[in-house]
């Protein structure tokens, strides 16, 4: 990584933590956005404790698809499930077209307002990226590699603990990455039912029609998915660094 | 010793080895060798049961292979294929250690294994050990195959084509390095090929396969001496026999008393070598020396033409 590069990084992240702690340092560059001396900094609750509740909210939904998207494509691609790979396939290709707000729909008769229903809806539609590298990374494993697995004594577990999973690590961080960064987003959403987190923001600002509230709401996950999406992608390379492929070949 | 008796695979209504048997002593090397599709690949991974016989045992120092664990029949054989398979995950020492951890021997020990067959394998370990087998040259990745094969010194290596990605110049090289590491460790081999040269060059026995079946089992010289089907005798090359026959031959066995002219052969060059530097310097006799390089004798083309119509 470039000195330049770093630089950037760390400033934004400098900028975004100071945002969140203090807003209201920032209030004097959102005054002009708002009209009829409406506040400038959304002052219902803290911008601090609404971005970990939408972190964790994120944290929690990515947690559990990336448990059982890994564990149904380790399933798929042992002798035994092979044959509900297409299955398992088309489900989460459900999971996937089912828009998010219709998630939330369906789920708040179901499990009540609050965060239920929005780990609900994130977790479905962070399945499928994390499933489908997951697949991918353990099919491409070289026949022959599995060949000198099996040659040299390595049973079932040991193959998919020692040789599979490493090999599949760069894509399957890939599969957490987009799933993360699309779930951060998502997770906006869920202040419609309640559920804590910057969606709140950005509802506030458009029932209030205060343009300043909508754009910190917008900025601060912005900057999130931004840093997040690079926080990983590091990790990604540096896995990927070590199979002796070129970071391109994965992302 | 490797007994192997009647030994047959089928895939459901091909038949891919046929009742093959035969019998490989402690510390020979012996080359299966025949077309592509001859069945010698399975013939190989029955021998560590990757391939299940429908019939047929395999002995290894009398002990059936089918009453042995898998894993742990594996463990005790070495297996080389084409390609090598290194983990590109795991550097070099870590490749190498591969079955003495799953044999769980402790660290120190691993440490000390993996060092010794770097070096065997002429593989600096300050330079080699650190690296990812994509850091490596196609030699290099063939030796770590063949050092992590041997990694839990066993009595038994099975090579599948080990020479087969390589360019033909580090070929010869490398069956070279192959069999001074094997005369020195006494590990019996069966190797599979589809090379003629090579087959004559590393066995000890050859094991001639065609069409699913064993069509002979024999030393490279009875081969050529008594091909038993006309395939066999196709396959070693008729033209080629005088040839191959002088190179199985080394000067010493044909050496005369008296002195001659010229840079002197070693005792070890086999006929056909010492032919080819005759013709080529224009010689009718060179001296012969020693490994400490003392003149021992002379080599003429009158002695090599009548030990090569001798053989025939």
């Amino acid at each position: 990584m470039s000195p330049r590069s770093i630089i950037l990084r760390a400033s934004a992240l400098l900028l975004l933590a100071t945002f969140i702690a203090a807003p209201q340092l920032f209030a004097f560059a959102f005054e002009p956005l708002t009209v009829n001396n409406a506040p400038a900094i959304y002052n219902q609750s803290s911008l601090l404790t609404l971005t970990v509740s939408h972190l964790r909210t994120v944290f929690l939904a990515t947690l559990a698809s990336t448990v059982l998207a890994i564990a149904l494509a380790i399933f798929v691609t042992r002798p035994a499930g092979r044959e509900f790979l297409p299955l398992s396939r088309s489900l989460m290709n459900i999971g996937q077209t089912f828009p998010p707000v219709a998630v939330l729909a369906i789920a708040v008769p179901l499990v009540g307002f609050g965060e239920k229903p929005t780990l609900i809806a994130l977790f479905l539609y962070g399945l499928l990226p994390i499933f489908e590298n997951t697949l991918t990374g353990l099919m491409e494993v070289s026949p022959r590699t599995l060949e000198a697995a099996r040659g040299m004594g390595m049973n079932a577990r040991q193959r998919l603990v020692q040789v599979e999973l490493p090999l599949a690590l760069p894509l399957i961080l890939a599969g957490i990455r987009l799933s993360v960064i699309i779930s951060l987003g998502t997770a906006t959403i869920g202040s419609t039912v309640a559920a804590k987190g910057l969606g709140e923001v950005i509802i506030a600002g458009l029932q209030s029609n205060n343009v300043a509230f909508i754009l910190q709401g917008g900025l601060v996950v912005a900057l999130l998915a931004v840093l997040i999406h690079d926080g990983l992608g590091l990790a990604e390379r540096m896995a990927a660094r070590k199979l002796g492929r070129s970071a391109d070949e994965v992302s | 010793m490797i007994e192997i008796e009647h030994l047959t695979k089928r895939y459901g209504a091909d038949i891919v080895v046929d009742d093959v048997s035969f019998t490989v002593e402690e510390g020979e090397i012996a080359v299966v060798v025949g077309t592509s599709g001859a069945g010698k690949s399975t013939l190989l991974r029955m021998i560590n049961r990757l391939v299940v016989p429908n019939a047929g045992r395999v002995l290894i120092d009398g002990q059936d292979t089918a009453t042995v664990p898998e894993d742990e029949l594996r463990h005790r054989i070495g297996y080389v294929i084409q390609g090598y398979g290194l983990f590109p995950h795991r550097d070099v020492a870590h490749n190498i250690a591969t079955v003495p951890r799953l044999l769980g021997w402790d660290r120190k020990r691993i440490a000390n294994r993996v060092e010794e067959l770097l070096d065997l394998f002429q593989l600096d370990p300050g330079e080699f050990a650190q690296k990812f087998p994509h850091q490596l040259s196609g030699g290099q990745q063939q030796r770590v195959g063949v050092a992590r094969a041997l990694a839990a010194k066993p009595a038994l290596l099975l090579m599948d084509e080990p020479f087969g990605s390589l360019d033909p110049v580090i070929r010869g090289k490398a069956q070279d390095d192959l069999l001074a590491i094997q005369r020195r460790l006494g590990t019996t081999i069966v190797l599979v090929t589809h090379d003629m040269n090579e087959a004559f060059h590393l066995g000890d026995r050859i094991a001639v396969m065609d069409q699913a079946r064993l069509l002979q089992y024999a030393t490279p010289a009875a081969l050529l001496a008594h091909p038993a089907e006309a395939f066999v005798e196709q396959l070693v090359g008729t033209a080629e026999r005088p040839f191959r026959l002088l190179s199985l031959v080394t000067v010493q066995e044909a050496m005369e008393q008296g002195n001659a002219e010229g840079e002197p052969l070693p005792l070890s060059a086999s006929l056909r070598d010492a032919l080819s530097q005759l013709i080529w310097r224009g010689r009718e006799a060179l001296p012969v020396a020693d490994a400490s390089g003392a003149l021992v004798g002379r080599i003429s083309i009158d002695a090599i033409l009548r030990r090569g119509r001798s053989l025939a």
